[in-house]
């Protein structure tokens, strides 16, 4: 009847639960309800200077100023960077998977070096790919020698932001590749033998099996990767600093925070907030057609 | 069961209000170590005595620079000698955003004694700049966070001129500034103009044929650190500082109207900023800040365009490299090319509420004694802020001829306008965006995106 017992024993369970609970509402929730209310002020953030509440002023500050141009382009570079992303990393990461899935040789090998950009870091897989792409004698740069070619890598207002992709991918690519090898692996053996005797070929099989089958981890993987490239800004911190037209609207809010000329707590609480919304919107709609989607298979 | 579960909850409530309850802690702890600020009548000859047995740890922030890391690092063993209670917690981090975001949030959490900032009081709003933000450290100061060291006896170890031009605001003084640099400038390699009979240029003209002469033998002739962009800025500053009459009224004339991005002194700057890149190694664009003294002390280029203060960093990248400084020579008028401009560079200020506000006093005091700021001076390679200072380093003494009429440089004149868009953000004049660095081919073409962004800012 009381799987915990009588009196206070039985509450047991929900006192245990409290304390994950009051450190997510210490650290989690608070300072989250603390951002929609400063976007509201006119808050610095220094101790004990005085602050007003302004209204909607720094979220028509936010699209209606002078230099909004700029925060709007950092939008805009933030969806490309997310639709490059989640299309590209999961299609290499499903491609990938399906490769070695096929138990070759040496496959555990494979999936360790695939995965090992993840548990390197955004730090040393910026180092790494600042000293690869270094253009004075880093390895790219020599083989765009041999073409009779250079690039300035990730000093160039052509190529950095791209290049930025490029490294987010290389880094995050092992972990959806982990998961989509996971959904693979829970096909049932027997639907491809029931396929085979039927005649399919190799695409007719992935295309009519596979896919559908693993509906769940390509749920899994395309909302992963696109609430965490949309919330990108530390691998752009470190490769370019924003510079060279990467700025994008995550990047933003840490630039309106921590930038040289002022402390604005208020217009970046703001650009926080329009950033949740803009994550929350797209994740939404997400999640609605891929759920769709699953049972629709 | 029972007991166990009121165990839990009893360390639930303790957590929560532990959580809650840091800061007073913290506040209690400041509170016992503050001191009375000093009052104006009693000038302190030294600051107040800590308490000789209570360990203190002083914390110190600043940025990463080689020579004065070092001197540094040699200068708190010798504080902590002389102090023996006082252990120095001095955490250098690299000077780009990096020291921004640090410096703001130990200021927020008052979790440092003392902080440099990179420069002196620059850019304060003016009467002609009507609606200009304040810069951080007048916030700082208004929000009573720095301490007003006007009346501590180290200050009159200053020149009171550049003590008044650098730290001084609404009559107080409010950091120490350790010296001045210049940066307006390029170094060059002696050992490459002597050996192909290159003299220092002094006019426009001359310096178009020196790098062309270098070309000609194959040398590259210019180097800049471009990845991280704002050294390219210090070229165009010096093409400012040499090319405009008076850069303070044409900053005026901006805010008024009367100058305009698009005048023709303005597109002379942007023009000859473009030839010095068009003309610098390939692949500049590429190259951080970092690694700027390493590729000059290589040799592989001849010419790099620095601040003065990077010299002790050539010098440990190549011990045996000789190596000069000139003015860029912005214009054909070589009386008009000569002087160096700059800025007073790092300046120290304590924090008002420290928690080891006396500790930070006594280090500052030991720093300006004349002993440990000449070790500063020529370990930094700043030009004195204190008098009869003797300075060691031959690179400094070759610079004096350009130093008799120092000026401050554009970014220290400039004021923004709040809400600026990216062409005209910070100190304005972006000559990164032109080809070959930036996408933005023509001169012209950038001089009308600067002053659209800057009109839709009034």
């Amino acid at each position: 009847m009381y799987p915990f017992g009588k009196g206070l024993s039985r509450h047991l369970p929900l006192l245990l639960l409290m304390l994950p609970l009051a450190l997510y509402v210490i650290f989690g929730i608070g300072p989250s309800l603390a951002t929609v209310f400063f976007s509201f002020t006119n808050a610095t953030g220094l101790p004990g200077v005085d602050w007003d509440f302004i209204g909607l002023d720094n979220y028509k500050r936010f699209f209606f100023s002078s230099d909004s141009g700029d925060r709007l382009d950092a939008a805009g570079r933030s969806i490309y960077f997310a639709l490059a992303v989640v299309f590209i990393q999961n299609a290499v990461a499903l491609f990938m998977a399906v490769i070695i899935n096929r138990k070759l040789r040496g496959d555990v090998f494979y999936r360790a070096t695939f995965f090992l950009p993840v548990v390197l870091g955004v730090t040393v897989a910026g180092l790494v790919w600042q000293m690869v792409m270094n253009p004075f004698g880093g390895p790219a740069q020599t083989v765009l020698n041999w073409f009779g070619t250079s690039s300035n890598f990730f000093g160039s207002y052509n190529v950095a932001f791209e290049m930025i992709i490029f490294v987010q991918i290389w880094m995050y690519m092992g972990y959806s590749l982990v998961i989509f090898l996971a959904g693979l692996q829970s096909i049932p053996k027997d639907m491809y033998e029931a396929g085979y005797i039927d005649g399919t070929s190799r695409w007719q099989s992935f295309r009519h099996i596979t896919f559908p089958m693993i509906a769940p981890a390509m749920t899994v993987n395309l909302l992963l990767s696109i609430i965490g490239s949309l919330q990108t800004f530390d691998i752009i911190y470190v490769l370019t600093g924003g510079k060279f037209f990467t700025r994008t609207l995550a990047f933003d809010v840490f630039g309106t925070t921590f930038g040289n000329t002022t402390a604005d707590y208020g217009l970046s609480s703001a650009t926080a907030m329009i950033q949740f919304v803009f994550v929350f919107a797209v994740t939404i709609v997400a999640v609605i057609y891929l759920r769709k989607r699953e049972v629709e298979m | 069961m029972k007991r166990f579960t009121l165990l839990m909850l009893s360390l639930i409530l303790v957590f929560i209000l532990a959580a809650c309850g840091g800061n007073n802690n913290n506040n209690n702890t400041n509170a016992a170590n503050e001191k009375a600020p000093a009052t104006t009548d009693d000038k302190a000859e030294a600051p107040a005595e800590v308490a000789k047995d209570e360990p203190i740890t002083l914390k110190i922030i600043h940025w990463q620079n080689e020579g004065t890391n070092k001197f540094y690092e040699e200068f708190n063993k010798k504080f902590t000698e002389k102090y023996p209670n006082i252990t120095v917690d001095y955490t250098t981090v690299p000077s780009d955003a990096t020291y921004d975001q640090l410096q703001q949030t130990r200021i927020n959490a008052n979790d440092t004694d003392l902080l440099a900032i990179k420069s002196g009081f620059a850019s304060v709003p003016q009467d002609w700049s009507p609606g200009a933000q304040d810069p951080l450290w007048k916030q700082w100061i208004d929000a009573g966070l720095i301490a007003d060291l006007s009346n501590e006896g180290f200050v009159d170890q200053y020149n009171q001129v550049d003590v008044e031009n650098s730290t001084t605001y609404n009559g107080k003084v409010y950091g120490i500034n350790l010296g001045k640099v210049s940066f307006t400038g390029l170094f060059y390699n002696k050992t490459i103009f002597a050996d192909n009979g290159l003299s220092v240029p002094t006019t426009w003209d001359e310096f178009t044929k020196l790098v062309a002469d270098l070309k000609a033998k194959n040398i590259e002739p210019i180097g800049f650190a471009g990845k991280d962009v704002w050294p390219i800025n210090l070229a165009v500053q010096g093409l400012q500082a040499s090319i405009h009459d008076d850069q303070l009224t044409y900053i005026k004339g901006l805010w008024d109207g009367s100058t305009k991005y698009t005048d023709p002194v303005a597109l002379e700057v942007l023009d000859k900023s473009q030839w010095m890149m068009k003309n610098a190694i390939s692949g500049f664009m590429g190259v951080d800040y970092g690694s700027l003294p390493g590729l000059f002390a290589s040799g592989k280029v001849a010419m790099i365009a620095d601040g003065t203060w990077d010299a002790p960093a050539i010098a440990t990248a190549n011990p045996d490299l000789k190596f000069g400084y000139f003015p860029i020579p912005g214009s054909n008028d070589a009386a008009k090319n000569k002087d160096l401009a700059g800025k007073y560079d790092m300046s120290w200020m304590v924090l008002e509420k420290a928690k080891n506000k006396d500790a930070a006093l006594k280090w500052l005091a030991m720093h300006s004694e004349t002993e440990h700021y000449t070790d500063f001076t020529n370990a930094s390679g700043f030009l004195p802020t204190q008098d009869n200072i003797p300075v060691n380093s031959e690179f400094i003494k070759e610079l004096a001829p350009n130093l008799t009429n120092f000026k401050l440089a554009w970014d220290q004149l400039f004021i923004n306008r709040q809400n600026v868009g990216d062409y005209a953000k910070d100190s304005s004049v972006h000559a990164e965006f032109l080809a070959p660095a930036g996408p933005i081919a023509t001169t012209k073409e950038l001089a009308d995106k600067s002053q659209k962004d800057w009109d839709a800012a009034k």
